[in-house]
């Protein structure tokens, strides 16, 4: 029969050990909280004061000036509307290609299988590299688009060197880049969706279009909402495609937020400026984002609890 | 499921060549330019069949090119191995503490933890040049300007939340009685950490790992506003390269191609993991 | 074997209060089952005392000495858990060394070790698969493997025969005293099964709402319930349960069954008058002669035979329904009008606003009052 002995020390070592150890291992996420929250509230204080790196000595708090002035600002309305067009366009473009898509690919087969693996490849392509080999693609002298849109009869088109068509090339890019994401999505959530209403509606004799916008849709929302609010919320905060493509050109036809923000800081050194264009894109996105993230964490418990 | 007609399934195949023609179009492209010599890339129309050669790559990995004008240096060699350094160590410390803390996480609701994981997901989703661009000036006050030790650390602003959410989910997933079990047989919570926590975690945990690495890899704003030419991944470096005059477009080629590899072999590699890990979690059967 | 002492155990999650200023004495050998249904706080007792879970307040002692601040892994138990809880990475065989590579053993003595207990149980030929390879009843023993492998001085077994098929815990129930009085160990049994508990315990503990409601061995438990609820849950066919009004008698009280009157003896005139719950156990109602003295006439509704035993259903003059069990076999009435004898000795009577037994009057005084 086997005894067992202790010794008070070692009890009480280990139990003051296990109180702090939570907190010790959590440590480094705690510390990477605060390396986010110093410099966003420094932004904070940026954005309050009228700050230009070329003049600090004239650094000084002008509190809703920088805000303000943005009424005024017909720069502030094109980088507002860009951004909102960019993302409203590119999203909805998006979504409708990654569902037809999707569609397409229902049905498992060894090919339908191959080809979503090989879309997944411009995703995991980073975003600057897919704009710049678009950028090859399109070049004047050699680029297979360009001598492609010339046999359709558009000579000289100019893709992104024109403020005509500059935002039709980055929206290309991001489609290409970007496409593939919600794909992913929503093929797991046409595939996981139950069977049994489908067997019925096919038994029944339902036409397939009642099917699919009756059945079909209504079930992938939740999947289809999660891909939506991805993508809004990183297509207008865009920055590595547009900056790597023209920097914000031709002029200002492609000065969404982040790349205007960044122009102004290191361009025209106007840090106040800069942050206070960054903290409005902070908010729409913070409010975007929670309303996302208080519905996700609740489905998540709900689904937790089920299991 | 469907019976469909031969119509349907023509149209159904056209409509799948086109998107998948579009798709790999661009990397195909890419690769053959990258074997195509500058008089190949500029003749037009366009040639299908060419000669390849060698050259682009040589170029860049030597790290000098024969112009007309004279010797050129490239350091584009240095920039992908600056990428591999970076993604590699940043993954690394990521792993390192972001394991141990989403064990916690998961174990141990303690005050403060739904906080925590909050903060860090709800910036996910926030602009990042709001945290760099004060970052520069922190930054240049610290000394940690251009500098890897700096580079890896905000790094971690990418890696850290992505390997502490999708872990936590895995750690969250084994029953706790489990761990019961290994604690009563005899076993501390290190040993249990160790050998029952982590082997039965381990596919989440390369799934996170993975992932960190191809973000890592493919992120390009950090690196252009915090580092320096000698020290940009390349994704940066190929920019640079683009607008910097005299380079062969073969070559730009071959640096892309060189930059997209490794992400998309891993891609390839491990794809069942991705999809997972790009919803967060967000997609469970 | 150990000694195991619980003194006054709250455990609260978030406002719930799941054990409630709970005490327990049990001494070395003993096998004490903790029966209740879900909800009653048994699963969060048995990891408090397992050491994975710290109360909120109170003391766990282990062999008189204070274990309350020490780490499960010192604490020298073992335990089977009900959903198993097999290490799913690991082999068998590595499942239940696990309980002895804490202790830095030779791999011999491990090996021996683990081939004993498992030629023991009966599954010395599978030890090499992994547990999904498994069937339920061999996950099951593997898991009880784990937790005898050790020679623990405590036992505590969650529930290990739910999660197996009927034919299955049928043999375990005959085979687990066997084994667990080879081991020597104290053990604490918790099981929803009340056949379970009289089988394997050497005392019950009935819990409900985070407290015990009445400890005591089978036959006490049986016999002598606390309350209504406690009478209702063990015995089968259930006990019968009829609401009546005692009133006084030339020689004691008694109760009215069917207009004849059914005398209850050692109750004097504290209960005339009051609102009391009857309760008679089937078995103890046998069927008597129209003539024999206090028999009570029933209408014999429904006869089911179950395997060992005869249950019939008879209705009184009022239309209350009374079963009676008597033995595969005997003869009994099948239908229409009889007569049962019931014994006001094996009668019990509960008050039926708190339902609380109502101990005879002799008894009262001399009794020092259940465990709360």
């Amino acid at each position: 029969m086997a005894s067992v002995t202790h010794s008070s020390a070692r009890r009480s070592r280990f139990r003051i050990s296990k109180r702090v150890l939570p907190y010790v291992l959590s440590l480094p996420a705690l510390l990477v909280c605060i390396g986010i929250l110093i410099p966003f509230f420094t932004a904070v204080i940026y954005s309050f004061q009228r700050y230009r790196l070329s003049q600090p000595w004239a650094r000084q708090f002008n509190w809703g000036d920088n805000y303000l002035n943005f009424f005024t600002d017909p720069g502030f309305w094109n980088t507002l509307k860009i951004s909102l067009l960019y993302a409203g366009v590119t999203v909805t473009l998006e979504l409708l290609l990654g569902l037809g898509i999707a569609l397409l690919l229902q049905r498992r087969s060894t090919v339908n299988n191959f080809i979503s693996i090989m879309l997944l490849l411009p995703l995991m392509t980073a975003p600057a590299l897919a704009a710049l080999m678009w950028k090859l693609m399109t070049n004047p002298g050699f680029g297979i688009l360009s001598y492609l849109a010339s046999l359709i009869g558009l000579e000289n088109f100019r893709w992104a060197s024109s403020p005509d068509t500059a935002l039709l090339t980055v929206v290309l890019v991001d489609i290409w880049v970007y496409t593939p994401f919600i794909m992913i999505l929503l093929l797991a959530g046409l595939r996981s969706l139950p069977t049994q209403p489908f067997e019925a509606a096919a038994l029944d004799g339902v036409p397939r279009s009642f099917v699919f916008f009756r059945i079909t849709l209504p079930m992938l929302t939740p999947y289809i909402l999660t891909a939506t609010l991805f993508r809004l919320l990183d297509s207008i905060q865009q920055f590595d495609i547009i900056y790597a493509m023209t920097q914000g050109g031709p002029g200002d036809t492609l000065t969404v937020f982040q790349v205007e923000a960044y122009l102004n800081f290191f361009q025209s050194t106007n840090v106040g400026r800069s942050a206070a264009l960054l903290i409005i894109l902070w908010a729409i996105t913070y409010i975007l984002s929670n309303i996302f993230i208080k519905n996700w964490l609740r489905l998540r418990e709900r689904a937790r609890g089920e299991a | 499921m469907e019976t469909t007609s031969p119509v349907e399934r023509l149209l159904r195949g056209v409509a799948l060549t086109l998107v998948v023609v579009f798709f790999m179009f661009p990397i195909v492209w890419i690769f053959l330019m990258s074997f195509q010599t500058n008089e190949t890339i500029l003749r037009i129309p366009p040639s299908v069949v060419f000669s390849p050669t060698l050259e682009n790559y040589a170029a860049l990995i030597t790290g000098k090119l024969q112009t007309a004008s004279g010797t050129l240096d490239i350091a584009f060699m240095r920039n992908l191995g600056n990428s591999v350094l970076l993604s590699v160590a940043s993954v690394a410390v990521a792993l390192l503490l972001g394991v141990p803390a989403a064990y916690a996480f998961a174990r141990h609701k303690f005050k403060g933890s739904e906080d925590i994981a909050f903060t860090l997901l709800s910036f996910r989703f926030a602009p990042p040049l709001l945290v760099l661009l004060p970052l520069t000036q922190y930054f240049q006050w610290l000394g940690l300007s251009n500098t890897y030790f700096g580079l890896i650390w905000i790094y971690q602003l990418i890696c850290l939340p992505l390997i502490l959410w999708i872990v936590r989910g895995y750690f969250e997933d084994i029953s706790a009685d489990v761990e019961y079990a290994y604690r009563i047989a005899g076993h501390s919570w290190f040993s249990t950490f160790r050998k029952i926590a982590l082997p039965l975690a381990g596919p989440g945990i390369a799934a996170a790992g993975l992932l960190a690495f191809i973000f890592a890899w493919n992120n390009f704003v950090f690196a252009l506003v915090l580092a320096s030419a000698d020290k940009q991944p390349v994704t940066v470096g190929a920019l640079a390269f683009v607008t910097a005059s005299g380079i062969q477009y073969g070559q730009i080629a071959a640096a892309i191609v060189l930059s997209i590899t490794p992400t998309l072999a891993l891609a390839l590699y491990a794809q069942r993991y991705l999809v997972e890990g790009l919803s967060l979690g967000a997609v469970k059967g | 074997m150990t000694t195991l002492q619980l003194k006054n155990i709250v455990k609260r999650y978030k406002s719930q209060t799941v054990l409630d200023d709970l005490s327990l004495d049990v001494a070395g050998g003993e096998r004490l089952v903790l029966f209740g249904p879900s909800g009653s706080g048994k699963t969060v007792l048995l990891r408090l005392i397992a050491g994975v879970i710290e109360p909120d307040a109170g003391r766990v002692l282990i062999g008189g000495e204070d274990m309350t601040d020490v780490d499960a892994e010192h604490r020298g138990i073992g335990m089977a858990f009900q959903n198993f809880a097999l290490f799913p990475h690991m082999s068998a065989f590595d499942n239940i060394a696990s309980a002895l590579t804490s202790r830095k053993s030779s791999k011999d003595t491990i090996a021996a070790g683990v081939h004993k207990v498992s030629k023991l149980l009966k599954i010395d030929h599978v030890l090499s698969h992994h547990p999904k390879a498994l069937s339920n009843g061999q996950k099951q023993r593997t898991a009880l493997a784990r937790a005898l492998v050790g020679s623990p001085p405590l036992l505590l077994l969650d529930d290990p025969l739910r999660n197996v098929d009927a034919k299955l815990r049928f043999e375990m129930r005959l085979e687990l005293p066997r084994l667990l009085a080879a081991q020597g160990a104290t053990v604490i049994y918790v099981t929803q099964d009340y056949k379970e508990a009289m089988a394997l315990g050497d005392r019950i503990a009935v819990m409900a709402h985070g407290r015990i409601r009445q400890i005591g061995t089978p036959a006490e438990i049986y016999n002598a319930p606390a309350d209504i609820e406690i009478a209702r849950l063990f015995g089968d066919p259930t006990i019968n349960l009829l609401e009546v009004v005692p009133q006084r008698g030339p020689d004691g009280a008694f109760v009215e069954l069917s207009d004849m009157r059914l005398r209850l003896p050692g109750f004097g005139d504290e209960i005339v008058g009051k609102q009391c719950v009857l309760g008679l156990r089937p078995e103890t109602i046998a069927f008597a002669e129209a003539a024999s003295q206090g028999a009570i006439p029933v209408t014999v509704e429904a006869e089911t035979p179950l395997n060992e035993k005869t249950v019939t259903l008879g209705l009184t003059a009022r239309g209350r329904e009374i079963l009676v069990s008597r033995p595969a076999g005997t003869p009994g009435p099948v239908a229409g009008p009889a007569h049962i004898a019931v014994d006001g000795r094996t009668a019990f009577l509960f008050d039926k606003a708190t339902g609380r037994r109502i101990l005879p009057s002799e008894l009262a005084s001399k009794r020092n009052g259940e465990a709360a």
